[in-house]
């Protein structure tokens, strides 16, 4: 069972106002989760009004303008900007999603922004995510085969077999899903959750591994696996548009078929 | 990460309810009521074996108002956990993970657990 209240040193206080300076008509207050690894206080909630007018489309573009010309010391994850690679993951507006393909003129009024949810806070929007790093390490993400790299041929797949793994293969490991999902919350450190359960039934569907029983086997688990309920909170946030609820479901299928 | 002062991230306080979590909790939740009803159904029962006093006591409850409430209420925990339940088993043979099929269904149940309930509570006053 989980605490499903924040602990004591994680409850979150109001934070300071930034008002506008540039006199702009068109505001928008943005609420942001700081939490300050050397202050030795609680987390709290900054807000900011920003000049909209100035602002680029996407939540990633206020971050930056907060950062640039409000408070240098707001702290956030970003690569890529293009929703390749997952760095800038969190929770905006109640939703897991990323910064830099989520467009702030779909929310209406107030936008709040908060690191992704139930995790260790590194520094305002990081979360800790080497729990998950370790348990995707533990489905083993990589090709098992037979081989020994000296054969002259290449591992073929058909076209039949490689269109199996679409809808898979396309995962950015963001921690959307798995950071949006309450089994996950509560049972975090033996659930291995959506993300990690979507790679695993990759790694299991695809035609050319030869370990597929195994990793079947070693899924198989009351608590690796079976604590997904279908809540599906993880298919309604990937940014992506995958579905981690299909997959862990399928994994559910094969194991009750074979 | 060694530091154990870090804090935790919110999760259920900032979390914006999807319609499939919140068929999800009331799904566990109506579980859990239903177990009650069965040991209230089981008294009944068993009070028709201890003769007609105490099956007077338990009919008299039913009869007042906050009594009828419960009858309802059971009819529609019922009714909900039954059809979501039909979910669950779709989604166990392979279908209706679909984004927005599984949006349609989830209403489906919902708004079939209400029609249900009616169909349950005029049955019951042999309105048919």
């Amino acid at each position: 069972m989980g605490q499903f209240n924040l602990p004591p040193n994680s409850k979150i206080e109001v934070g300071k106002y930034y008002k506008d300076e540039t006199n702009s008509k068109n505001l928008k207050k943005v609420n942001v989760y700081r939490w300050d690894p050397s202050s030795g206080q609680n987390p709290r909630v900054d807000t900011f009004e920003v000049d909209m007018d100035t602002c680029g489309p996407k939540v990633l573009d206020i971050l930056f303008k907060i950062k640039n010309e409000i408070d240098p010391s707001l702290t956030f994850r970003r690569s890529c900007a293009h929703g390749v690679c997952g760095s800038c993951a969190m929770n905006i507006d109640g939703v897991n999603s990323l910064a830099c393909i989520k467009s702030h003129t779909d929310i209406n009024g107030d936008l709040n922004v908060y690191p992704l949810p139930h995790l260790k806070v590194v520094k305002d929007l990081i979360g800790d995510l080497s729990t998950l790093y370790k348990q995707y390490e533990s489905i083993k993400p990589w090709l098992q085969t037979e081989q020994t790299g000296k054969e002259k041929e290449e591992l073929r797949q058909s076209q039949k077999d490689r269109e199996k793994l679409d809808g898979y293969y396309e995962c950015i490991l963001c921690a959307c899903c798995s950071t949006s999902c309450p089994s996950y919350w509560w049972n975090g450190d033996k659930y291995l959750g959506p993300a990690v359960l979507l790679q695993a039934y990759r790694w299991i569907n695809d035609s050319r591994d030869g370990d597929k029983k195994e990793r079947l086997k070693k899924v198989a688990d009351e608590l690796k696996l079976y604590r997904c309920h279908t809540i599906m909170n993880c298919t309604n946030s990937c940014p992506k548009g995958l579905n981690p609820a299909k997959a862990i479901g399928s994994i559910k299928k094969m194991l009750a078929t074979s | 990460m060694e530091e154990k002062n870090n804090p935790l991230s919110p999760h259920l306080q900032i979390y914006k309810w999807q319609i499939s979590s919140l068929l999800s909790i009331t799904h566990r939740i109506v579980g859990v009521i239903n177990i009650f009803a069965f040991t209230i159904i089981c008294f009944w029962t068993l009070s028709l074996l201890l003769g007609a006093e105490s099956y007077q006591i338990i009919n008299n409850f039913f009869k007042s108002f906050f009594g009828k409430f419960v009858v309802v209420g059971l009819c529609w925990t019922f009714s909900f956990h039954i059809l979501n339940e039909l979910r669950h088993l779709t989604w166990d043979l392979g279908y209706g993970f679909d984004l927005k099929v599984s949006k349609v269904t989830g209403v489906l149940a919902l708004i079939g657990s209400f029609v249900l309930t009616i169909l349950f509570y005029l049955i019951g006053k042999n309105f048919f």
